[in-house]
């Protein structure tokens, strides 16, 4: 094997608007091997994407060399062939499609190139080939959802033949499925002789890698195989890190049955070492405590939803049909389906964004297919957070931010301070420390959480949530949801939809899956997730428990229905497992 | 309520790809074509050149199996201002020496010229948008920079930085929906923090304040998408126009010629008739 990638003490600093400097690499050497699959993990700000563009020049060390295949990256005259060694898919599919025809947009590296046009069309093909979406090659690419356009930015740098390619949080963005065919394809190249380097947050994504590279605050903190990597949990806590969601559970398990070993870090591990213990094959069943089901009055109602987008055109789309559902006060309703199966479109009727062009929803007291209902009441009652709420931040101070809402409902002086307080300190925010921060300089985490109290600043009876965790760094995925639950406690309605199945599984009651605009399975969390066959079918995914079980019932266990946390998992193991004093 | 579908009904700039006659020509020959019908609809100077050039427009959407109905609807959201220029005109226009005058008002007066100018005005603005409507519906926008690219070409030799401009136009044209579709989300998120768009009240500078949680939002991430965009450009090895080869390279065939000759004929009909 011949050294691909070579970091000589890279130190990089971005310049700060008014002078200054903010190192984000510091005195990193690091050597990546031809044919190698390398993961590359730490926190927001520990300067994983900024490392990621040293590896193909498009940034340069400012001390310190990078080599790529040799050649020095701050040759300028170079650049073009280091770009077409390694390629790279970006996180935001969407920003990196240049063209308006999906062939067109694979075409255009290669074109940079010079490339005959007869080998184009030949490389065009075979990458679109090895993607799977040679039936699109005649698409626009905005047409199609986000996994697949990941997939045609693929392509894009297939086409180059490159001998590495470095997949930028490629994953953050997509649905289970679309991350399911991404991750498959870099296991696939990584076959087929290419080095991968990824750079994820997904802990069980570096799991694929044979390497994984820790970076913390700049500085590289680990560098070793996953199994060493994620060998200590503490260390990990201490870097802004999690474990795998398996391992995790793995290592919860351990401390109920001190028999399973230690570093156990995916599911069929996991599985394999329970069944290897000394059990029972059945245990002596349990008298089944139906739940109380007091059937009320649900607070929100939806029957028969349909909704098309630009009706009347020749671009009409319909996104929603035939739903139905009911969410009763106070409950955590989880909403799941793949990108595209109108999630978003649902939740903007819940609060009034978009009125029922079929269909009836009602809200509390407020019926919206009666166009006399007023709306602005239906906002004030229901707070909708969109998708990366961030983006939508535009105060200079934290307090005004969230003061915004407040303030157009008429609160002024002392109880629109402490409207903005009881916000802040819901999401965990010092009133005093935060007040004045400037909103451009908070981490994405803590923008994430302004958004949230500049909604909650309204005091809804129900929130709405739309992927609230998606892109966040492990640490401030951790605390958001720590939030939701306290939130929970205050009595709030929450509707959440998520890509992310361990969210769902911790955080709702009741679960609807939407599947190409339709309603299509419906019922309480722990019902839905056992039918994992079914899941997996509607581009979806089981949470780690309901993946362990369905594991140890294949091989004979007769598990209770209905485990989904990892104390209920235990629990039940318990009954099973015999104990070793 | 509010209606946030922004593009619902602005039909230019929507490349619907039927396969048509006129979709499978050469992208300069429909470039050329409509170039030359938007030249002639604008320095028509009768309204008999301009009644020709909406039929004109009807045929061409009809055998570029474009919907009727939906184009004629990208007329409405500007019709307002239209109305409102044709009103100007009418009013304010300059005054036909001849004849006297239907009715005056200090400043103000209504002729029989200056009604037939508003007419012409509002005929005009129709076929310019027309024309441009069917121009988007028929050119995709790799198309457009193809053509243009290949057009321009020859003034690269006179020291021109064509393929930079074109470039501009190229990530203007990609980002223009992009920009719509953020609008819209930004929208209807601050709209759900209380937000009331055009309500009208308050003062300018109350007005302008209102404008900023759309615009700020909407500033940044286009900025941002500019910035991931030539990264991502920058990263695949684009380094300007230099060396570059195109997959399927264009050729102007016959057909084409034909095409092109044809607009330029009904383009001196809509001007001289």
């Amino acid at each position: 094997m011949s050294t691909l990638i070579e970091f000589d003490n890279v130190t990089y600093a971005y310049p700060f608007p008014g002078g200054g400097h903010i190192a984000a690499l510091r005195e990193v050497s690091l050597r990546i091997e031809e044919g190698e699959y390398v993961a590359i993990v730490g926190a927001n700000g520990s300067g994983k994407s900024t490392l990621a563009r040293h590896l193909n020049a498009l940034l340069v060390p400012d001390d310190g060399r990078v080599t790529v295949a040799g050649l020095d990256t701050r040759d300028q005259a170079q650049h073009a062939t280091i770009h077409r060694t390694v390629g790279m898919v970006f996180q935001r599919p969407e920003d990196q499609i240049v063209a308006s025809l999906v062939e067109e947009d694979v075409a255009f590296g290669a074109e940079n190139m010079g490339l005959p046009p007869a080998e184009i069309r030949a490389r065009v093909a075979e990458a679109l080939e090895t993607v799977g979406m040679s039936a699109m090659r005649l698409r626009p690419p905005h047409q199609l959802s986000a996994g697949q356009q990941q997939r045609v930015a693929l392509a894009g740098v297939l086409a180059m033949r490159p001998h590495c390619i470095v997949f930028d949080e490629a994953t953050a963005m997509l649905d289970p499925a679309g991350r399911r065919a991404v991750r498959a394809m870099m296991a696939d190249l990584h076959r087929a002789g290419l080095t991968i380097i990824t750079i994820t947050h997904f802990m069980e994504e570096a799991l694929d890698a044979q390497r994984v590279v820790v970076l913390e605050r700049g500085r590289m903190a680990l560098d070793g195989p996953p199994e060493t990597v994620f060998a200590d949990a503490t260390v990990l806590c201490t870097l802004g890190l999690d474990l795998p969601p398996a391992a995790g559970l793995a290592r919860t398990l351990r401390q109920h049955f001190p028999a399973l070993p230690a570093g156990l870090l995916t599911v069929p591990a996991l599985v394999e070492a329970l069944d290897a213990l000394p059990h029972h094959a059945v245990a002596a069943p349990v008298a089944m405590v139906e739940p109380l089901r007091v059937i009320t009055e649900p607070l929100i109602e939806v029957r028969n939803l349909g909704h098309t987008y630009m009706l009347g055109t020749p671009l009409a789309q319909r996104a929603l049909e035939g739903v139905t559902l009911d969410i009763a006060e106070g409950a955590a309703h989880g909403l799941l389906g793949a990108t595209g199966s109108g999630k978003s479109t649902l939740m903007q009727h819940l609060n009034g964004l978009l009125r029922p062009q079929e269909g009836i929803v009602r809200v509390g007291e407020y019926t919206l297919d009666d166009p006399q209902t007023d709306v602005r009441a239906v906002r004030r009652m229901v707070g909708l957070v969109f998708q990366l709420p961030e983006a939508q931040i535009f105060e200079q101070y934290v307090g005004d931010e969230i003061a915004y809402g407040p303030r157009l409902q008429g609160l002024l002086g002392d109880s629109l301070r402490e409207r903005v307080r009881w916000a802040m300190e819901l999401v965990g925010m010092g009133f005093n420390a935060f007040k004045d921060r400037f909103t451009f300089a908070l981490s994405g985490g803590e923008k994430r959480k302004v958004a949230l109290a500049s909604i909650l600043a309204l005091r809804p009876e129900v929130l709405l949530l739309d992927e609230p965790t998606a892109g966040l760094d492990p640490a401030s995925h951790r605390e958001l949801l720590a939030h939701l639950h306290k939130l929970r406690e205050t009595g709030i309605t929450l509707v959440l939809s998520s890509h992310q199945m361990e969210d769902v599984a911790a955080l709702t009651g009741h679960v609807t899956v939407l599947d190409d605009g339709r309603s299509v399975l419906d019922g309480q969390v722990t019902d839905v997730f056992t039918q994992g066959e079914r899941l997996r079918a509607l581009g979806l995914s089981t949470p780690v428990v309901t993946q362990v079980v369905e594991g140890l019932r294949a091989r004979g266990w007769t598990l209770p229905p209905g485990l989904i946390s990892p104390t209920a998992l235990s629990e039940a193991l318990s009954r099973y497992i015999l104990s070793t004093d | 309520m509010h209606d946030f579908e922004f593009l619902r009904f602005v039909t230019i700039g929507q490349y619907l790809p039927t396969g048509s006659v006129v979709h499978r020509l050469d992208p300069r020959a429909r470039l050329l074509a409509g170039f030359l019908l938007l030249a002639a609809v604008t320095a028509a100077s009768r309204w008999t050149g301009l009644v020709m050039a909406l039929v004109l427009l009807l045929a061409a959407l009809v055998i570029a199996r474009i919907p009727v109905g939906y184009a004629l609807k990208g007329l409405l959201p500007p019709l307002p201002f239209i109305a409102f220029l044709a009103v100007l005109q009418i009013v304010f226009g300059p005054r036909g020496d001849a004849v006297p005058p239907l009715w005056t008002w200090g400043p103000a007066s209504i002729s029989t010229a200056s009604l037939l100018n508003g007419a012409l005005l509002v005929l005009r603005f129709a076929a310019l948008i027309l024309t441009l409507s069917w121009l988007s519906f028929c050119i995709s926008t790799t198309e457009i920079v193809r053509a243009l690219d290949a057009l321009l070409a020859p003034l690269t030799k006179i020291g021109l930085p064509t393929h930079a401009f074109v470039l501009m136009v190229q990530v203007t044209l990609r980002f223009l929906p992009l920009l719509a579709q953020e609008a819209e989300r930004i929208a209807k998120s601050q709209a759900s923090r209380g937000a009331e768009w055009g309500t009208g009240r308050g003062g300018l500078l109350r007005r302008a304040r209102q404008a900023l949680p759309l615009l700020v939002p909407l500033f940044l991430s286009g900025l941002q998408r500019a910035e991931n965009l030539a990264l991502a450009m920058q990263a695949r090895g684009y380094q300007g126009g230099k060396g570059r080869t195109a997959m399927s390279p264009l050729r102007f065939r016959p057909p084409d010629a034909a095409a092109v000759a044809l607009a330029a004929a009904l383009a001196l009909l809509v001007i001289y008739m």
